[in-house]
This record gives C-alpha cells, sequence and structure tokens, in this order.
C-alpha cells in the first residue's frame, strides 16, 4: 500500500455533555498519505474539527485508533510533547493567540519552549517568517497588532512552522479573510507544501476554496466519512452534495445546468479553460 | 431623480481618530472621501469592495452608528448628527453584522427577537404580534423555543434579522452579514434578503466583497480607498472584468467563463450574470 502518514481505524467519539452524549464521530475509516495536501470538507456540526483533534492528541479516541506515522495516539503512554512538535496545529482565528510585542517573539515562542539554541531559534524564526511572506527586515521588530488580519494570521502560521511540523493542520485557516487574503494564504501555502514536504491537513467548508491545492478531498456529515476522492470525482457528485450541506461549486452547478437542459458536456471538463473548449466548440457547432 | 431619497448621503468625509496615545504619531487614514450616494425606498444596493475600502464605514454612517467628518447623511429628512432623532434614525435603518453572536442577547430565540421591543416598552399584544411575524418572515418560527446555541451559524444570522424585522425598520444594512458562513447558507440569507426586499418592499443594503452576491442587486456601488469608483447596474459592473479584478475582487468561475465566451465570439448578452442565466443563453 501507499506511505500513510496518518490513520484512522473506526474511530469514534462521543462527547459528555451533562447527562447527554453526542456521537460527534462515528465509525471513521481514513488515510492520510504522507507529503499530500487533504481537505475534510463538511457543515458546522460534522464533526471535522473533532477528527482533527485527535491528530495531535487533543483528544482521545471513545473507539478505533489513530495512528500518527505509526503512533497510538489513544495509547496511555504517547509522548504528547513531542506529538504536538510533529503535528502543528493552526486553530480558527489564530490571530487571535498573537499577544506578543513584536512578531518576531510571537513566531519565537513555540521554538523558545523547545530549549533550542538562541542562533537555531532565530534561524527558524526568520525561515518561517519568510516562508509566509513577511520579510524581517520589514515585519520581525513591528507588533504583531499593526498588522492586517490577513498578515497577522500569517504570523500565527509562522509560529506553527517554526516548530518544523512533519504534519500541518489548519482549522478554516481562511474564514474570515476577503478574496485577496485568501489567495495570499493558499499561495504561501501552496509554496510551504512545495518546499518543505509536510503534509497538510486542511479543515474547510468551502470545498471551492480548497480544490486548487487538495489532492483527496475527505466529506465528513453528522460525524461520518461519507465520500472521499479527487476534487474533481467529488465536484462531479454536483447536486447531491447539498444533502451533506455543502454547496456545489459555482462552475459544476452551471455544468449541471447545462446538462439539464440536453447539452453533452464530457464528465472530466473541470477548469474553467476546459469548460472554455467545450462550450467554444458546441457553441460553434451549435450555430 | 423621484421622490426625495430615503438616505441622502451628501459629500460625506470620515477618518477614523488616532488610537489613544499615539496622536501626534499616527496620521489618521481617511476611511471615506467626499461620498455622495442617494438610496431610494425600496432599493436594493450592494456596496462592494475589497477590506478597507470604506464600505463598511459608509454603511455605517446610514444609520448613525458613525458620523461625518463633514457632509451630511439624511435618513428620510434626519440629519443623523442630530442627537435626538438618532433613536428613530436607527429604528428606520436595521443593521446586522458579520458575527450574528455580537447581537443576539437572550436565551431563548423568541426572547431574543422580542428583546428590543421590550425595552421599548412596547404592550405584550403587540410585541407578540411583530414577534411571531419575525420569525416567520426568516422561517425561525419552529426554532422559537430554542437557545440560541443551539443553532447553526445561518440560523443565528436569520435571528439577527428577526431582531432587527420587529422593529418595522424601513431598511436592512447587512454588513458583510454572510462572511462567516458556509457557502450553502452564505447563499440561503442572500436569497432571504432578497425576498425581504421583494415581498415586503423593504429597502436593503447588502455590504460584502464577493462578486456573486452582488449580481442580484439592483444598484451595485464598488468602493475603492474611501471613494465610490464604479456605479450601476451588476450587468454594467460585470462587464470590465480586467477592473474588478484590478480593485481585489474575485471573479467567480462561470463569470469569467462567460466573459471568455463572449470574447471568443459565442452569444451571451451582458445580463447573463447568474449562473442560471448563462445555462439558459447557452442552451436556450
Amino acid at each position: 500500500m501507499s506511505d500513510a502518514i496518518i490513520v484512522t481505524q473506526h474511530l469514534s467519539h462521543t462527547y459528555q455533555s451533562g447527562p447527554l452524549q453526542k456521537a460527534a464521530l462515528i465509525d471513521v475509516s481514513l488515510e492520510i498519505e504522507r507529503g499530500s495536501c487533504v481537505a475534510i470538507i463538511g457543515f458546522n456540526g460534522s464533526g471535522k474539527t473533532t477528527l482533527v483533534q485527535h491528530f495531535n492528541g487533543l483528544l482521545r479516541p471513545s473507539e478505533g485508533t489513530v495512528l500518527v506515522d505509526g503512533v497510538n495516539v489513544g495509547s496511555g503512554n504517547v509522548d504528547l510533547r513531542t506529538l504536538r512538535q510533529h503535528v502543528g496545529m493552526l486553530f480558527q482565528f489564530p490571530e487571535g493567540q498573537l499577544f506578543e510585542r513584536t512578531v518576531f517573539a510571537d513566531v519565537a515562542f513555540g521554538p523558545r519552549r523547545m530549549k533550542l539554541s538562541r542562533r537555531e531559534i532565530r534561524t527558524r524564526v526568520l525561515e518561517a517568517l519568510e516562508a509566509v511572506g513577511l520579510p524581517q527586515h520589514e515585519y520581525a521588530w513591528r507588533s504583531p497588532f499593526d498588522l492586517s488580519g490577513g498578515q497577522r494570521r500569517r504570523v500565527a502560521l509562522a509560529g506553527v512552522l517554526a516548530m518544523r511540523p512533519s504534519i500541518l493542520v489548519l482549522d478554516e485557516p481562511t474564514v474570515g479573510l476577503d478574496a485577496s487574503g485568501r489567495e495570499e494564504f493558499y499561495s504561501y501555502l501552496g509554496h510551504i507544501r512545495r518546499e518543505q514536504g509536510v503534509t497538510i491537513v486542511l479543515v474547510s467548508h468551502d470545498m471551492t476554496e480548497v480544490a486548487s491545492l487538495a489532492d483527496q478531498l475527505f466529506v465528513m456529515y453528522e460525524g461520518r466519512l461519507v465520500l472521499e476522492g479527487t476534487p474533481r470525482a467529488v465536484f462531479a457528485q454536483g447536486d447531491r452534495l447539498r444533502v451533506w450541506r455543502l454547496a456545489p461549486p459555482p462552475l459544476s452547478e452551471l455544468l449541471a445546468l447545462l446538462r439539464q437542459r440536453g447539452l453533452t458536456i464530457p464528465s472530466d471538463a473541470f477548469t474553467v479553460d476546459e469548460v472554455f473548449a467545450v462550450l467554444q466548440h458546441s457553441g460553434q457547432s451549435g450555430r | 431623480m423621484s421622490a426625495s431619497p430615503l438616505i441622502d448621503i451628501q459629500h460625506i468625509s470620515y477618518s477614523y481618530p488616532a488610537p489613544k496615545g499615539k496622536k501626534g504619531e499616527i496620521q489618521p487614514v481617511a476611511a471615506l472621501r467626499e461620498v455622495d450616494l442617494q438610496v431610494q425606498q425600496g432599493e436594493y444596493l450592494v456596496l462592494l469592495g475589497h477590506n478597507g475600502s470604506g464600505k463598511s464605514t459608509l454603511a455605517r454612517h446610514c444609520n448613525a452608528l458613525l458620523l461625518p467628518d463633514c457632509g451630511h447623511v439624511l435618513v428620510s429628512g434626519l440629519d443623523t448628527r442630530d442627537t435626538s432623532k438618532q433613536q428613530t434614525i436607527r429604528e428606520r435603518v436595521g443593521i446586522i453584522f458579520q458575527n450574528p453572536d455580537n447581537q443576539i442577547i437572550a436565551t431563548v430565540v423568541e426572547d431574543d427577537v422580542a428583546w428590543a421591543l421590550a425595552v421599548r416598552g412596547l404592550p405584550t399584544e403587540v410585541i407578540r404580534e411583530r414577534v411571531d411575524a419575525a420569525m416567520a418572515m426568516v422561517g425561525i418560527t419552529h426554532l422559537r423555543q430554542l437557545p440560541p446555541h443551539k443553532l447553526s451559524g445561518g440560523q443565528r444570522q436569520r435571528l439577527a434579522i428577526a431582531g432587527v424585522l420587529a422593529l418595522r425598520p424601513q431598511c436592512i444594512i447587512a454588513d458583510e452579514a454572510t462572511a462567516m458562513l458556509d457557502p450553502l447558507s452564505r447563499q440561503e440569507i442572500t436569497l432571504l434578503l432578497h425576498q425581504i426586499n421583494q415581498e415586503y418592499g423593504l429597502t436593503i443594503i447588502q455590504v460584502t466583497h464577493l462578486l456573486e452576491e452582488a449580481a442580484l442587486g439592483q444598484r451595485v456601488v464598488v468602493m475603492e480607498q474611501g471613494r465610490i469608483v464604479l456605479e450601476g447596474s451588476p450587468a454594467t459592473i460585470f462587464a470590465d472584468l480586467e477592473r474588478l479584478r484590478a480593485l481585489k475582487l474575485a471573479i467567480p468561475d462561470p463569470i469569467e467563463l462567460a466573459d471568455r465566451l463572449r470574447r471568443a465570439g459565442v452569444a451571451l448578452s451582458a445580463s447573463a450574470i447568474t449562473v442560471e442565466a448563462i445555462a439558459q443563453e447557452i442552451v436556450p
């Protein structure tokens, strides 16, 4: 088989809230390949955040197992400190967690706790800032609170990168950013992926947004894994996605409408370029 | 233009005050520069622009949340600077924000809708009637007894809208009200605002950075650096994608596709700017 870095087998998680029990994850089995970029997609409450919180031991399985690079995260004697350096996690609205007086100090916080040498800390911080597009000469000594929302979020990402994780988990990393902030964030993420070969796990409710980056999508609904596949294969589901409270990407929606109206469009047409080629051709032949 | 506008923005400028203790060090940045805009009763207006373009600042001048440094804002003839009129102005022009949690107060849905009415001391029967009507308008009647934290993001945004509707305003401003929602809820809230506009004749001002939300508006006003830089019907605004890109707005794939097809000689009208309209014109 392939080289999987994260494996869950029949993973279930039940929250206890007062006298009530809520099954947040039900029998989830999946494999994430080393060095790939995957996205966990689902509506609010589908269990996507609960799922990824198992990857660095924030939650332990109620049933089933979670293996991260061969380590059983559910076992009692797992070394959480090492695990969490290995699996970097960026939470929702991470800019809310910035607290230091300078960008440098904030990014250095993690490496300092790792008791690295000053020189090593400095190297890592500067590299991390470079990777997220905040060159040190311009940004390192500014207060993180003077930066824009998108920049602050990238400072938070740099803080995680400076720990040199081999797996990067990002929970809704672009919620609340505008179009250019999003594009910037994803372009730096793509860059980090190519340069550092980290495995990236994105959590999102917007699959259109992650389509260009992710190799594989996992669709969650009401605690279950209901679909997995390449973005192309998942988007081909069209209106069926609405059942899981997901909006089909606008272009897939257009294709579905055109097919309904009797136009034959190959099922592998996916990007604007591909659809353009098909329609231009059929437009000319139709006239 | 016909009758006097509901909201009349006359040549206003505004700068956010410099943070305390830093006065003199930081020049206040002009958020609005000499803006003129009239909004008619019953209109569906979209204020479009990227973050920091001034669209939210402008919207917040429409119900006296912010007051202009110079120029005037009149809401059905009342000057927003007149402190004795501000309560009336805010009843006429309600606003909902990005995060519905910031305007949800009570512990039960229907109590929350009733809140602003109860504070104003309206009789119980009136409150009951208005709360029921407002919940029905946004489709949350079945959730009336639930605590707000049990609702989804989209449902909570509906609750925030109901709370504003209960005051029987003439205009609702949706200030990036869909930005924190998932794509499906985003579409649903935009459709709801349209429905409220169509069925009840309420004026809607939708503030957004998403082109797809602007496509359904009657009029689109695009802002950049505190100024109105483009204004017109969605079809005219969408005709120049290069310009919109330069204004840091993301072009949805179907719009991009339609534009390329037009250039390639496929007969598509300028008003084909929604997925449905494009499909209809490609295969009549």
